[in-house]
């Protein structure tokens, strides 16, 4: 069990992209076990808050072990497991903003559910329906219109959701937290329709990048944003 | 920390370490009769005390009708089996989403939404049967509806997608007091029906998501000194079932063969099913 966690060594020396996975795996595990911890010294009502923290950072720790293993083993891009990881993850991260605020889950759920099935639906090729760029679209809208409900438009005094109303309306540190949970939507979720441009044909197409730096862009940029939404709710549940 | 979610964290653990290690898929029927022998056959053998002593499940009038009741949905689920195993599988289906569904609410909303818990139900089985469909369809071949499916188009994310999609929207749209630690624990058993077997996954829900906590949920309804004394009470019915498996087995041997002997469990476990799902509607109830 710890060679398997804990086997850096059969990462090859140089391969930096196989060494963000070994730290992605880790840093997820960490996290987790820091917020399960966490879980125990807050408030009441952060409780369930820290708990789906924990299980953003869990269920990604396991991915990153099996992502890690099939890049040490053939060197290709776990692009399957790094779907199943976002499909189970990126729902919970939005209910974050339902567990702070109390208001929006349904909004936030579906357009979350458009975002991950239009993406897919995208990238697979599996309808044999519409193009790659126009799935991309779809969800790319569903996307902005998740990111104007919690309130990202509102980081550049713009208009804003009920979500995004009722975090910088909210009690204690929670529109200070709403807020750094805004940057990582607008700013920290951009690495996916990038990863998306890049693996898929339309316009975009200048946007081709290197397999190995889009694993490092991914693995980089999942570590923050899945650590960092727990830390940010963690910093307001710790007032 | 209550006794449902000590067992379903200890089927959590076990999960994990399934995944982690990669428990090869040859142990999984192993898993699954140690689990359904240990835990799922005893949390369904103390009905008939669990129908006398609580006050809400009191609709008999003496034991022998109680028997009489129970034995005669038993043998009116193998005889539906026989003439259509469709049919067979629909009815057991339909009880199980109930079951499963009233079961899981537990501690996040009343039981008493019969709709909200059939919905739960049958979302945890779809997305079992989702998650697995390609082991499920072989071991369903003889059902014509099933062997004609070609699912070959498709690969596992998107089953793993249309499960999760299916759960977000069934959450949203329901009443639930605690939303999001429902959905949270169904997100880790959507996780663990992706990363094992139909087998392996069956038997981790079942025996530590449904069976375990109903097995501690009446161990406190008994009121008995210790566990041991309770699981004792529990032997004599799951040895009973266990020989009436047998003798089933034995009678049908010959018409069994590797591949359909897993449908013939779910045949068993149907029938150990249905008449339990009514003694458990009630006992439920105030949970």
């Amino acid at each position: 069990m710890l060679n398997f966690i804990f086997d850096a060594a059969s990462i090859a020396p140089g391969d930096f992209t196989g060494f963000t996975f070994f730290i992605g795996s880790v840093s997820m595990l960490a996290a987790t076990v820091w917020f399960l911890m966490q879980h125990g010294q807050v408030d009441k009502k952060f409780k369930d808050s820290m708990l789906v923290a924990a299980l953003i950072t869990g269920i990604a720790a396991v991915h990153y072990f099996y992502m890690r293993e099939q890049w040490v083993l053939d060197g290709s891009s776990p692009t399957e497991l790094r779907y199943i990881d976002w499909i189970l993850t990126v729902p919970l991260m939005v209910v974050e903003f339902a567990l702070l605020t109390g208001v929006g889950m349904r909004k936030l759920f579906w357009a979350s559910v458009v975002m991950l099935v239009a993406g897919y639906f995208g990238e697979s090729g599996v309808t044999g329906m519409l193009d790659a760029q126009t799935w991309g679209a779809i969800s790319g809208l569903a996307y902005f219109w998740m990111a104007y409900e919690v309130g990202c438009l509102s980081i550049f005094g713009g208009p804003s959701g009920a979500v995004g109303n009722a975090l910088a309306s909210g009690s204690g540190k929670i529109p200070e937290a709403g807020r750094m949970l805004q940057w990582f939507v607008l700013v920290g979720w951009a690495i996916y329709p990038i990863g998306y441009m890049a693996g898929t044909d339309g316009w975009y197409t200048f946007v081709a990048i290197d397999e190995g730096a889009m694993n490092i862009i991914y693995n980089v940029g999942d570590a923050i944003n899945k650590i960092g939404f727990g830390m940010a709710v963690w910093y307001a549940a710790k007032s | 920390m209550n006794v449902v979610v000590k067992s379903k964290l200890a089927g959590l653990i076990l999960a994990f370490s399934i995944i982690f290690f990669g428990l090869e898929s040859s142990y999984s029927i192993l898993l699954f009769l140690v689990v359904m022998l240990s835990i799922g056959i005893p949390h369904g053998s103390v009905d008939h005390i669990i129908a006398f002593i609580n006050p809400k499940a009191r609709k008999f009038d003496s034991k022998p009708i109680f028997y009489l009741v129970y034995l005669s949905l038993i043998v009116f689920n193998i005889i539906l089996w026989v003439i259509s195993p469709f049919l067979g599988l629909l009815v057991f289906l339909i009880i199980s989403c109930y079951h499963f569904g009233e079961t899981q609410v537990i501690g996040y909303n009343p039981t008493d939404n019969k709709i909200l818990n059939f919905v739960i139900g049958a979302n945890i089985l779809l997305s079992l049967f989702l998650n697995n469909i390609v082991e499920l369809q072989e071991i369903l071949y003889i059902l014509p509806q099933f062997a004609s499916l070609d699912l070959s188009a498709f690969d596992s994310v998107f089953f793993l997608l249309i499960s999760v999609a299916i759960l977000m929207l069934s959450i949203v749209n329901f009443e639930i007091k605690r939303k999001v630690p429902l959905y949270a624990e169904i997100t880790i058993l959507y996780m663990v029906f992706f990363h094992t077997d139909l087998l392996t996954s069956f038997a981790l829900y079942f025996g530590f998501c449904h069976s375990l906590p109903m097995l501690m949920l009446e161990f406190k309804e008994f009121k008995t000194d210790s566990f041991m004394k309770f699981y004792l009470k529990t032997l004599p019915f799951t040895i009973l079932s266990i020989i009436f498996g047998f003798l089933l087995y034995q009678f049908n041997n010959d018409l069994l063969t590797s591949d359909n002997l897993i449908l013939f469990v779910f045949i068993i476990i149907s029938s150990l099913t249905l008449p339990h799902v009514f003694i458990m509607k009630d006992f439920v109830k105030d949970k």
